[in-house]
C-alpha cells in the first residue's frame, strides 16, 4: 500500500483520477441527495423510476437529456465570453481539490499557503458568474451577474476572517498541516489525550460564519439572488442550455463539495477520525471514507437550508455580511488570538 | 483663447460637473415571466434594482366575456364565469346565479343555499392555499408550496366529487345547484344529491386545513427571513385601498373591515359564526397573516355548514326556459380575491343586454403604478404576490 | 343591513341633488345630468368611499348582436359608477346620459385614482371620451385595434362566421330566428329529490 503511495507516478495518477472523475461523479451523488432529500422533505417522493432502485440514475439521466440539448447562443451574446464562461466556473471549483486533504499522503499539492489557495481559487467561479452574465445580452443575466459580483466582494471577507480563527489556533495554512494539528491532543486527562476538531475546540462561531458564507459563495438559498428564478428567470443561467449550463449545474455541486471539504478539513478535522493514529496505514483507506462522511453531513446541512428558507434580498445580504458576519469574525479572531496567547 | 478672454472668466465660476449620469434601464417583466401569474407585463424603468416607473400591461388573456355574455343564454355564462378567476371558479357562478334569479324572481332552497355556500367557502379555501403556497416559492421557499397544495387537493377533490370539475364546476343552476352530477341525458330525472360520504369526508379535510394552516404559521411566519422580506414592504394605507377599489384580503390588510359576507345576503352567511380579520399596516406580511386565517374561518364556516345542513329540494320550481324580464340588477359577493360583482341589465331578452362584470383582480393590481413606484426588483415580485390575483380575473 | 336600498338611493339623490332615483331589485341608483359627474362624486365620496367599478351602457334600437331591447329608448350612451360604503352594506350607482354623436364626460380620475383603469377600459369599449383623464390609451386591446367591441354597433366576428354549434339547446340562442321551442311551458325540471 505504502509502497504505491511512495510512487510518484503512481501517486498523481490516483490524484487526476480523484479530481478529474470523482469529484464530478460524486457531484451526482450530490443532486441526487439533494433530489431525495428535498423530495422526503416536501412529501413527495422524488426520483424513483430511472435505474430502478430509488430512482438513483436520475441525475445520470438528467445529465444525457441535458448533453444531447442544443447548445444555443443567443444572437447579441459575446461569443467567446460566453462559451467560455461555465468551464471557468467549473475550472475554478476542480481547482480548490487540489489542496483537499483525502488521507496524509492522498493530496495533490500540500501547499504551504493552502487555505490561501483555497479561497483564492474558490472565487474564480464567480469571474465566470459575471462573464456569464455580462455576455449573455440580457439584462436578467447581467443583473444576476452583478448580483453575483456584490455577492462575492460581500462574502469573500467573511469567509477568509472565519478561517484566521483556524489558522491562529493550528499555526499553519497547509492544509495537511491544520488537519495533523488537530491530531494532536488538545488537552490531557491524566495521560488520556483529549483530540478534537477545531468545531469543538471553541471554533463555533467560525464555523457558522464559513458555513453561511460559503453558502453566499454557492449562491444557494437563502442567498440565491443571482439566480432568483421568481425575480431575474434564472439569473446569470438564462441563456444557457444543454453541456453548458451543465457545466453551470455540476459545478454548483462541486462546489457544494468543495466547499463542505474545505470545512470538514478546517473545522472538523478532515480525514482524521480520533482514536486512529494518524500516521497509520489504516488511515490511508479509511481517510478519505471519514472525510466524505463529513462531507455529507455538511451538504445535508446545505440542503435542509435550501428547503427550508426563502431568499434575502441583496441589500439584507449586504448588512448582514458588514454588520453582522465581519464584526462577528473579527471578534472570533480576537479571542482566539487571546486564547492562544493566555494558554 | 487668448490670455485677455482668460483673465476675462471669473475662475469662482466655473464649475465642473462630475455627476455620473446613468440611464434607466428598461427593464421588462412577463408577459412570460415565473412570477407575474401568467400574462401580466410590467415596463419597469430601473435604475439599478430600484424601480423609476411601472406600467402594468394588461389584455393579453383578455376573452371579451362581457360582449360573449349579450350572445348567450343565462345558464350559458354560467360556463363563462366561473372561468374568470378559475382558482375559485365556483365562488365566481354564485353571485351572477343569485343576481339572475332576483331578476327572475326565484329563490334557491335553503338546502341549495348551503350547498353553495360551502362550495364557495371551499373556492375559497383552495384559492387562499394556492396564495400560501405560491408566495412563499416567489420569496424562495420551495417547500410550503407541497404542503399548502396537498390539502389543496383534499378540498379540489371534495368540490370534484360534487361538481364533477375541479376548477370549473359549472354546477349552478337558476335556482338551486345541478341535482345530477354524472348522470345523462338519459337519466335526466335521477337526481343526485351529494356524493356519500361528502360530509363525513368534509369534516376531515378541513381537520387537515387547519393543520396545514398551523404548519404554516411555523414553517413561513416563523421564519425570520419571511419577516425581513414582507414586513413594511408595499404598504397600502386604507384610504388609497379604497380610492382604487382594492377589496377583499388586501383591503382587509390595510385595516379595513370590510367584509361583503357580513353585508349582503347574497348567501346565508348570517346564520354562522365568523370572525373577519384585518391587518394593521397594509403590508405584505398582513397580507399573508389575513388570508392564513381567513382559511380558519372559512374551514369553521363549512364545518358549522356541515353540520347544519337542512334537508329538502336542491332546485327551485322554474320554467325550462328562463325568461327574464327588464331590470336592472348589481349583485356583489365576498370572492377569495375581493369583491366579485355582476351588473346585468336585462331587456327582456334571452340573453343580458348588458352585463358588467366587476372582478376583485382587477382593481386590485390598477394600484400597481402607484404602488411599486421608487421599490426594489426583489420586492416587485413579493408586492406582486402578495396581492394574490390572477390574470383571468384582471383581464376577464 | 342598515336602510333598505330605496331609502339609500332616496337620501343620495336628495343629498346630491339627483335627476331621479330607482331600487329595483335591490340596486339602489341615481341619475345625474353629466355637467355635474364630478362634483356628484366628490358629494358623495365622504360617505361612499369605496370605488367599485366605472362602466357604460350603449342604449340601441338596432344590435347587432343580441337581442334588441323590448322597448328602444332614447340613443344614448349610459355611464355608471358604482360607489359603496365600507362595512354598512350600503351602495350607490351614480348614473349619467351621454349623447351619441359626442360622447364626453369629466375624468374621475381626480376623484377616485382607481378610476384610472375602468375609464381606460370605457373609453376603448364604448368609444367614450373621458376629459382630462392622465392616460387614455388602451387598456386591454391592441394599439391598432379598430372599432369599439362593446357598442351595440360591433359585431362578433366569431358568430357571424360561424353560427351557435348548440343546436341541442331547448331554448333559442339570442340574435337568432326565434322558433317556438316544443315545450316552452314544460313546466318544473327536474323533479325535487335527494
Amino acid at each position: 500500500m505504502s509502497a504505491i503511495l511512495d510512487n510518484f507516478w503512481w501517486l498523481l495518477a490516483i490524484k487526476v483520477l480523484v479530481v478529474a472523475l470523482f469529484i464530478p461523479g460524486f457531484s451526482l451523488v450530490l443532486i441526487f441527495a439533494e433530489l431525495k432529500l428535498s423530495a422526503h422533505m416536501q412529501s413527495r417522493i422524488g426520483p424513483y423510476f430511472a435505474g430502478g432502485r430509488w430512482g438513483w440514475a436520475q441525475p445520470l439521466a438528467d445529465g444525457l437529456k441535458f448533453m444531447q440539448k442544443e447548445d444555443l447562443v443567443p444572437a447579441d451574446a459575446d461569443r467567446p465570453v460566453f462559451k467560455v464562461a461555465p468551464m471557468i466556473v467549473l475550472m475554478g471549483t476542480l481547482a480548490v481539490f487540489v489542496i483537499v486533504p483525502f488521507s496524509p499522503k492522498l493530496i495533490v499539492s500540500d501547499l504551504d499557503l493552502g487555505v490561501f489557495y483555497a479561497l483564492a481559487a474558490g472565487s474564480i467561479g464567480t469571474v465566470g458568474v459575471l462573464m456569464a452574465g455580462w455576455s449573455s445580452a440580457n439584462k436578467y443575466s447581467l443583473m444576476g451577474g452583478l448580483r453575483a459580483a456584490a455577492q462575492l466582494i460581500a462574502y469573500e471577507l467573511p469567509l477568509v476572517l472565519a478561517v484566521v480563527g483556524v489558522v491562529i489556533a493550528a499555526g499553519t495554512m497547509s492544509m495537511g498541516g491544520i488537519v495533523a494539528a488537530q491530531a494532536e491532543p488538545w488537552f490531557h486527562i491524566g495521560t488520556f489525550g483529549v483530540r478534537l476538531p477545531y468545531l469543538l475546540q471553541g471554533q463555533v462561531v467560525g464555523f457558522a460564519i464559513f458555513m453561511i458564507a460559503s453558502l453566499a459563495e454557492l449562491s444557494r438559498i437563502p442567498f440565491d439572488m443571482p439566480i432568483a428564478e421568481s425575480e431575474l428567470v434564472m439569473g446569470y443561467l438564462t441563456e444557457y442550455s444543454g453541456i453548458r449550463f451543465t457545466m453551470f449545474f455540476l459545478g454548483e455541486y462541486a462546489g457544494m463539495f468543495s466547499m463542505a471539504a474545505i470545512a470538514a478539513t478546517l473545522f472538523l478535522g478532515g480525514y482524521y477520525l480520533p482514536g486512529l493514529p494518524i500516521a497509520s496505514n489504516a488511515m490511508y483507506v479509511l481517510g478519505p471514507l471519514v472525510l466524505i462522511g463529513k462531507v455529507l453531513v455538511l451538504v445535508f446541512l446545505m440542503i435542509w437550508m435550501r428547503w427550508t428558507f426563502p431568499r434575502l434580498r441583496e441589500d439584507q445580504l449586504q448588512s448582514l455580511a458588514w454588520r453582522w458576519l465581519i464584526p462577528l469574525a473579527l471578534v472570533n479572531i480576537m479571542a482566539t488570538a487571546t486564547f492562544k496567547v493566555v494558554f | 483663447m487668448t490670455e485677455r478672454d482668460f483673465r476675462a472668466m471669473n475662475l469662482s465660476e466655473v464649475q465642473v460637473s462630475v455627476e455620473l449620469v446613468t440611464p434607466d434601464v428598461t427593464l421588462n417583466l412577463g408577459p412570460q415571466h415565473p412570477s407575474t401569474h401568467g400574462v401580466l407585463r410590467l415596463i419597469a424603468k430601473v435604475d439599478g434594482e430600484v424601480i423609476n416607473e411601472i406600467d402594468p400591461v394588461i389584455g393579453y388573456m383578455h376573452r371579451g366575456y362581457e360582449k360573449l355574455a349579450e350572445v348567450r343564454t343565462y345558464p350559458q355564462i354560467t360556463a363563462l364565469v366561473n372561468r374568470i378567476d378559475w382558482v375559485s371558479g365556483f365562488a365566481n357562478e354564485v353571485p351572477f346565479m343569485v343576481a339572475t334569479e332576483r331578476l327572475v324572481g326565484v329563490e334557491a332552497p335553503e338546502r341549495a343555499q348551503y350547498i353553495r355556500l360551502i362550495l364557495a367557502e371551499m373556492a375559497r379555501i383552495s384559492s387562499h392555499l394556492m396564495f400560501l403556497s405560491s408566495y412563499p416559492l416567489e420569496l424562495g421557499a420551495a417547500t410550503p408550496l407541497m404542503y399548502a397544495l396537498r390539502e389543496r387537493e383534499r378540498v379540489l377533490d371534495l368540490i370534484e366529487g360534487v361538481t364533477g370539475g375541479r376548477f370549473h364546476p359549472n354546477f349552478n343552476r337558476v335556482g338551486g345547484v345541478k341535482p345530477a352530477a354524472g348522470a345523462g341525458s338519459d337519466q335526466k330525472k335521477v337526481v343526485q344529491d351529494l356524493p356519500e360520504g361528502f360530509l363525513a369526508e368534509t369534516r376531515e379535510a378541513m381537520r387537515t386545513v387547519l393543520a396545514v394552516c398551523d404548519d404554516m404559521d411555523e414553517l413561513v411566519v416563523g421564519n425570520e427571513i419571511f419577516l425581513e422580506r414582507t414586513k413594511g414592504i408595499g404598504i397600502i394605507p386604507a384610504e388609497r385601498a379604497l380610492e382604487y377599489g382594492v377589496s377583499g384580503p388586501n383591503l382587509r390588510a390595510s385595516g379595513v373591515r370590510f367584509d361583503i359576507r357580513k353585508t349582503d345576503d347574497y348567501l346565508p352567511y348570517s346564520k354562522f359564526e365568523f370572525e373577519v380579520p384585518i391587518g394593521a399596516v397594509g403590508d405584505c406580511f398582513d397580507r399573508y397573516m389575513v388570508r392564513l386565517e381567513e382559511i380558519r374561518q372559512a374551514a369553521r364556516i363549512v364545518i358549522q355548514a356541515v353540520d347544519t345542513l337542512p334537508s329538502g329540494p336542491l332546485q327551485a320550481k322554474v320554467p325550462r326556459v328562463i325568461k327574464v324580464p327588464r331590470g336592472e340588477i348589481y349583485v356583489r359577493a365576498e370572492n377569495p380575491k375581493g369583491e366579485m360583482g355582476y351588473h346585468i341589465v336585462s331587456e327582456g331578452g334571452r340573453g343580458p343586454y348588458r352585463l358588467k362584470i366587476r372582478s376583485a383582480s382587477f382593481s386590485n393590481i390598477s394600484i400597481l403604478p402607484w404602488l411599486l413606484k421608487g421599490q426594489l426588483v426583489p420586492d416587485i415580485i413579493a408586492i406582486l404576490g402578495s396581492l394574490d390575483f390572477v390574470l383571468g380575473d384582471v383581464d376577464r | 343591513m342598515t336602510a333598505s336600498p330605496s331609502e339609500i338611493a332616496e337620501r343620495y339623490a336628495a343629498m346630491v341633488g339627483a335627476d331621479s332615483f330607482s331600487a329595483d331589485h335591490g340596486t339602489a341608483k341615481i341619475r345625474v345630468a353629466a355637467s355635474r359627474w364630478i362634483e356628484v362624486h366628490e358629494a358623495l365620496r365622504t360617505d361612499l368611499p369605496f370605488f367599485s367599478w366605472l362602466s357604460a351602457i350603449d342604449w340601441a334600437a338596432e344590435v347587432a348582436v343580441g337581442d334588441p331591447p323590448e322597448e328602444a329608448g332614447e340613443e344614448r350612451y349610459e355611464v355608471l359608477s358604482r360607489l359603496s360604503d365600507v362595512g354598512g352594506g350600503a351602495g350607490l350607482i351614480v348614473s349619467t346620459d351621454i349623447s351619441k354623436s359626442d360622447p364626453r364626460v369629466a375624468s374621475l380620475t381626480g376623484v377616485f385614482g382607481g378610476a384610472d383603469w375602468h375609464e381606460r377600459e370605457a373609453a376603448e369599449m364604448f368609444g367614450i371620451l373621458f376629459e382630462g383623464h392622465p392616460h387614455l390609451v388602451k387598456l386591454y386591446l391592441p394599439d391598432g385595434f379598430e372599432g369599439y367591441p362593446l357598442r351595440k354597433t360591433f359585431p362578433l366576428l366569431s358568430r357571424e362566421v360561424k353560427p351557435w354549434p348548440g343546436t341541442v339547446d331547448v331554448e333559442d340562442m339570442p340574435a337568432t330566428e326565434n322558433v317556438e321551442a316544443g315545450d316552452e311551458a314544460g313546466g318544473a325540471e327536474p323533479e325535487d329529490g335527494e
